[in-house]
């Protein structure tokens, strides 16, 4: 799998117009200087060389050296890591704080006003383009209200407070995304474990809603909730894109943009190839749990 | 100003303001310009009045926000404006644009003498210099520094190309000696930090790509993904800064910028988008201001694609364009149209104007030529710079009547090169920026086969007189042949000239010591903190 | 059915049993009720109007929406100009009108490749199984664990930029999730009796596949097509953000929104109607897939991705 997508990043990434020599270069250069940094770069050899080349030191967690900065793709990729992971790992609590409740409610009363409004308010953060909110947020709570910086990133080791500030508004603005997606499952898994019979048979034998509710069916409702919640992590890594972009925060995503801009072959080869061992990872991980979890399931 | 001796050529090389991360340096100019009536700097308060600044240490930190993160520190190897943002404040060459009007000015050099034949220049170096690993500038580090350009040809060794060497003289002096004569070297080798001097064997003991050692105010104390820190260097040679340091923040939305201005969690920015520039002018918490630039906008359409190849055909086009309605739409007002490349304010400009923008002219010019329409035309343009694509979309209307049908392509800029060199395109819209002097706003563009030459010009009289004009060494003989060049360049439509734009850029008010250069040099050394 | 008091597990229950049978399924009353869940109506009636509006947008537009006319520029909402004028002084009620045509076909045409391809190779990987589904899944899952927008991106610097290409970009990148779904729909169908029955009778592969699977397999992949259409549009704003939609002049909202926000502050106009569009559009597509996975996937097959 991760071959594939190495051959794939690769072709991918040769395949698109623009030549990478030329834009490090500038715009005033001799043919001396050009064929040299090509040939520095390993970019006159024949592909298939250039893939297995790199595909070789990659094994040997060397992912070759940017073109545009000249910094090791591996140490830059790491110096990105920690804000991407943070701001995902922020934006999945703000996700789960809308979806639990919001979910629970609307499968507690099933095809009521209460369950419509909350379907549209969770399907309302989904229907907004994420540049677009993220822009009137900076508006609105940096400039106008004042509360928060326009953005930026200060690392919590330094700066705790500042970071969480730093923090709260693009985590909403990507929360709220996951957010409508995991009420939708949260609904429907509640429901679900409602209607098993464990539960009706609690309900039979007189235990309050309450009881029954958040004993016999919140647990098991949740359980898939690891699942899913997991695979959203995994998107939410590498789906950030925008919004970093949007509040000067400096994670993978726009590192993995730059790459793409300036044709920086071996960080965006280096960045994609990290999101798709995530990708591998976080599913494994919910397999894992999933089975550890799930009593049916284990042997 | 009118004395001739204190006119200096300077080039330049920089890249716009653009408004995304990783920003390449957009296009690479040069020019020259004259102390004498240009366009100049609109001063700040400059505090100290120049000369040394307080040096106390206890100024605080000025936070500015920039558009984009650099793409590496190596003075010769980088070629993006971002990174130019923060070495002007850490690097110094051997002469400097003064920041009012650009003439080159003692930096490392306090002076300099030139031959008899002009083929043999020196310079005395400064003395006390130290560089900020505490080691003393002499000649040997300007020899390694320009050799090192040179030998390497990295990125300004095109400016070295009449340069035969560069050596140690009598008495810690450096001598340059060049092949022919040129007028305009102080502004080859001093206009931008490109030329910086490093120390002997700095690419040795450094890692020039994310470490600086430099003679500058400041010294670089980190730069990752989320900012650039510079610290005041206490021994800097004319005096320590009055702030402790600077930070640049990248912050790629305009409006992102602003609001952080106008709450106080920047004092300056320069990403401040033109249709903001009137509602700024009357916001108390933001000190505006506006310079003109030496950049200016045109399209050019490709010479081997008819029916482009036409004269009547860009002759009409061009009569058509107005050029007002073009500048006034792309940059609210902070911006001049002009059918000449040279700003009004220079020496170097030409009040030629032949194209009337007139409808009806140019759909006679094209039915006397027997042109069929409609002409198909795409225009390519990069969102790299969000003007270009605004400018596209007017010059497109303003065609539409004379049965010229413009697409509009937006690429990417990596992609807009590729089709630029490989002549993919009917005709393209874009700016050449901080261009100084006349040789670079009109050489590479439009000799036969200039390096810059994209849309295939060629015009053997103007070829001559862009030849003569580039050795000739009187400023008014020089000024009439540049005048003579560009009308015919102007009459053939190698280039549609469009407009000037303004630099425009804002900061917190009561900030002094800072002034806003026609060149978008950014530099901190004497600004102090409300 | 009979008639389904309020606030009975009906979700749970609605039609689970439709795959299990050999017949289609029952489309009078799934639409029966889906007519009684009103936000799903109102949604339904949105999109109508939208569709309406792009067909007839000749008529309903005032103007062209391409005239620059330069002093008539950022003008505040006013009765000649009901949504104001954006930055060339361009009237934005008729761009708002003539771009509905605009993000309606790229979500149309993005959400067709997808749910083509998507579903053609979920189709032949679930029901050969074995190598074909190992081949053809992982095949998937590599385009699936590339970042979406980078996807985009990729392909759209390989193709150049535009509204045909990007329509492409967008398609190509929700291949994925349809192929996904409607593998599982296939697996949880391909060994039922009836298709086994069918298969002993001696019926080919091509009439088994579009006679008995496909038909059982659809309800997911409707609900996954409406959730789509919402993506694609938003997609199309995103990969406009960056600049490489719909080129200019041509009206899109994704299109209009980008340039509009550059403005926000003295000309909210530009960006907060055609915002709105598109808020309205994807919020009804969302929402009428949600009223959709109740009647018709109870069981939540449907892929769970986000992915912008």
């Amino acid at each position: 799998m991760l071959v594939g997508v190495s051959v794939l990043v690769f072709a991918l990434v040769h395949l698109v117009p623009g030549d990478p020599v030329r834009l490090a270069l500038g715009t005033r250069f001799s043919q001396e200087s050009y064929d040299a940094l090509r040939e520095r770069s390993g970019l006159d050899q024949p592909l298939l060389v250039q893939y297995f080349t790199w595909a070789g030191r990659a094994l040997t967690g060397d992912l070759g050296v940017s073109f545009r900065t000249g910094e090791p793709v591996t140490l830059l990729i790491l110096e990105r890591l920690p804000a991407t992971l943070l701001l995902a790992g922020a934006a999945i609590v703000v996700a789960l704080l809308i979806a639990v409740p919001l979910g629970t409610v609307s499968a507690l009363r099933p095809r009521t006003l209460l369950d419509r409004a909350a379907t549209v308010v969770s399907q309302a953060g989904i229907s907004i383009p994420d540049f677009w909110m993220g822009i009137v947020f900076i508006l609105l709570f940096a400039g106008t209200l004042g509360w928060l910086p326009t953005g930026g990133y200060v690392s919590p080791a330094d700066d705790p407070a500042g970071f969480l500030q730093r923090l709260v508004m693009p985590a909403v603005v990507t929360g709220v995304v996951s957010g409508s997606v995991l009420t939708r499952f949260v609904r429907s898994s509640v429901l679900e474990a409602r209607g098993a019979d464990h539960v009706r048979t609690a309900e039979a034998k007189g235990l309050g809603t309450r009881v029954v509710l958040s004993w016999h069916v919140l647990r098991n409702a949740l359980l898939p909730l690891v699942t899913v919640t997991g695979v959203q992590l995994a998107y939410l890594l590498s789906g950030v894109v925008v919004v970093e972009i949007v509040f000067s925060w400096p994670g993978l995503g726009q590192l993995a943009l730059q790459a793409v801009q300036s044709r920086d072959y071996p960080v965006l080869q280096g960045a994609v190839l990290l999101f798709a061992l995530t990708f591998l990872v976080v599913n494994l991980v919910v397999d894992l749990l999933y089975t550890r979890l799930d009593p049916r399931i284990r042997v | 100003m009118t004395d001739h001796s204190a006119r200096t050529l300077v080039r330049r090389q920089a890249a716009g303001t653009s408004r995304r991360a990783g920003a390449l340096a957009a296009t690479a100019a040069a020019a020259l310009v004259l102390a004498a009536c240009s366009g100049g700097g609109e001063g700040v308060d400059t505090g100290a009045g120049g000369g040394a600044g307080g040096g106390d240490g206890s100024g605080g930190t000025l936070v500015a926000a920039v558009s984009a993160q650099p793409d590496q520190l190596d003075p010769h190897v980088t070629s993006a404006y971002a990174s130019f943002q923060v070495l002007e404040n850490v690097y110094d060459t051997l002469v400097v644009p003064s920041p009012e009007d650009l003439v080159m000015e003692p930096s490392l050099a306090t002076g300099w003498e030139t031959s008899e034949d002009g083929l043999t220049w020196t310079f005395t170096l400064r003395e006390g210099v130290t560089f900020h690993d505490g080691s003393d500038l002499d000649a040997a580090d300007v020899v390694y520094s320009f050799n090192r350009i040179i030998d390497e040809e990295l990125n300004p060794s095109f400016r070295f190309a009449d340069v035969a060497s560069v050596e140690e003289g009598d008495g810690g002096t450096v001598v340059i000696t060049l092949t022919q004569p040129t007028p305009n070297l102080l502004a080859l080798i001093g206009s931008y930090k490109g030329l910086a001097i490093l120390p002997e064997g700095a690419a040795e003991d450094y890692d020039l790509t994310t470490e600086a050692v430099g003679t500058g105010p400041f010294a670089l104390e980190s730069s990752d993904a989320s900012g650039t820190v510079l610290a005041a260097y206490p021994d800097y040679w004319d005096g320590a800064p009055t702030v402790d340091g600077v930070e640049f923040r990248y912050i790629t939305e305009p409006a992102a910028a602003l609001t952080a201005l106008q709450t106080g969690e920047v004092q300056w920015t320069d990403n401040v988008p033109p249709q903001q520039v009137e509602a700024l002018e009357s916001d108390d918490a933001v000190e505006l201001a506006t310079v003109e630039s030496v950049d200016y906008w045109y399209f050019s359409m490709n010479y081997d694609v008819p029916p482009f190849d036409d004269p009547a055909v860009r002759r009409a086009i061009a009569t058509a364009v107005d050029r007002e309605a073009v500048a006034e739409a792309a940059t609210f007002g902070a911006g001049q149209a002009n059918q000449t490349a040279i700003p009004q304010g220079s020496f170097y400009a030409s009040d030629y104007a032949p194209y009337p923008s007139d409808t009806e002219a140019a759909i006679a010019i094209l039915e006397e030529a027997g042109v069929q329409t409609p002409i198909q035309m795409g225009l390519m343009v990069t969102d790299e710079l969000p003007a270009s694509v605004t400018a596209a979309q007017v010059v497109a209307a303003q065609l539409e009547p004379i049965g010229v049908e413009v697409s509009i392509q937006t690429e990417d800029f990596a992609t807009w090169l590729d089709r630029q060199s490989q002549g993919d395109f009917d005709a393209f819209l874009l700016s050449w920026l901080g261009n100084i002097d006349p040789f670079d706003f009109y050489q590479s563009q439009h000799i036969t086969d200039g390096a810059s030459n994209y849309q295939g010009y060629s015009n053997p009289e103007v070829d001559a007189l862009l030849e003569e004009a580039a050795v000739e060494t009187d400023e008014d003989a020089r000024k009439a042949l540049y005048d003579e060049a560009s009308a015919i360049i102007v009459d053939d439509a190698s280039y549609v000239y469009l407009y000037n734009p303004d630099v425009v850029q804002a900061w917190a008010p009561g900030l002094s010591g800072y002034t806003i250069r026609a060149d978008r040099a950014i530099n901190f050394e004497q600004v102090e903190l409300p | 059915m009979s008639a389904d008091p309020a606030g009975a597990d009906a979700a749970g229950d609605a039609t689970p049993a439709a795959p299990m049978r050999p017949e289609r399924p029952r489309w009078r009353e799934t639409l029966g009720l889906l007519a009684r869940n009103p936000t799903a109506v109102v949604a339904a009636g949105v999109i109508t109007l939208v569709v309406l509006v792009a067909v007839f947008d000749d008529l309903v537009a005032p103007t062209d929406g391409l005239g620059v006319s330069i002093p008539d520029r950022l003008l505040p909402p006013s009765l000649a100009h009901p949504f104001g004028t954006d930055e060339l002084g361009r009237d934005v009620l008729s761009r708002v009108v003539l771009g509905a045509s605009v993000s309606l076909r790229v979500g149309l045409v993005a959400v067709g490749i997808s749910l083509l391809v998507g579903t053609t190779t979920g189709l032949v990987a679930g029901f050969y199984g074995r190598w074909v589904d190992d081949v053809l899944m992982r095949v998937m899952d590599m385009l699936f664990a590339f970042p979406a927008v980078l996807l985009a991106i990729a392909v759209l610097a390989v193709l150049g930029p535009g509204t045909t290409n990007a329509t492409i970009a967008i398609g190509v990148v929700y291949i994925p999730i349809f192929a996904r779904v409607t593998r599982s729909s296939v697996l949880s169908v391909r060994e039922e009796v009836y298709v086994r029955a069918s298969r002993s009778v001696g019926a080919g592969d091509l009439r088994l596949l579009v006679r008995h699977v496909l038909p059982n397999a659809a309800p997911p992949v409707i609900v996954q097509t409406s959730v789509s259409l919402a993506f694609a549009v938003l997609s199309e704003a995103a990969l406009s953000f960056l600049g490489l939609g719909t080129q200019p002049p041509s009206p899109s909202w994704g299109l209009m929104l980008a340039e509009g926000r550059g403005f926000i502050q003295v000309a909210w106009w530009m960006s907060v109607f055609p915002g709105l569009a598109i808020f309205l559009l994807v919020l009804s597509f969302n929402l009428l897939g949600d009223g959709l996975r109740d009647v018709l996937d109870p069981r939540q097959r449907t892929a769970m991705g986000g992915g912008r």
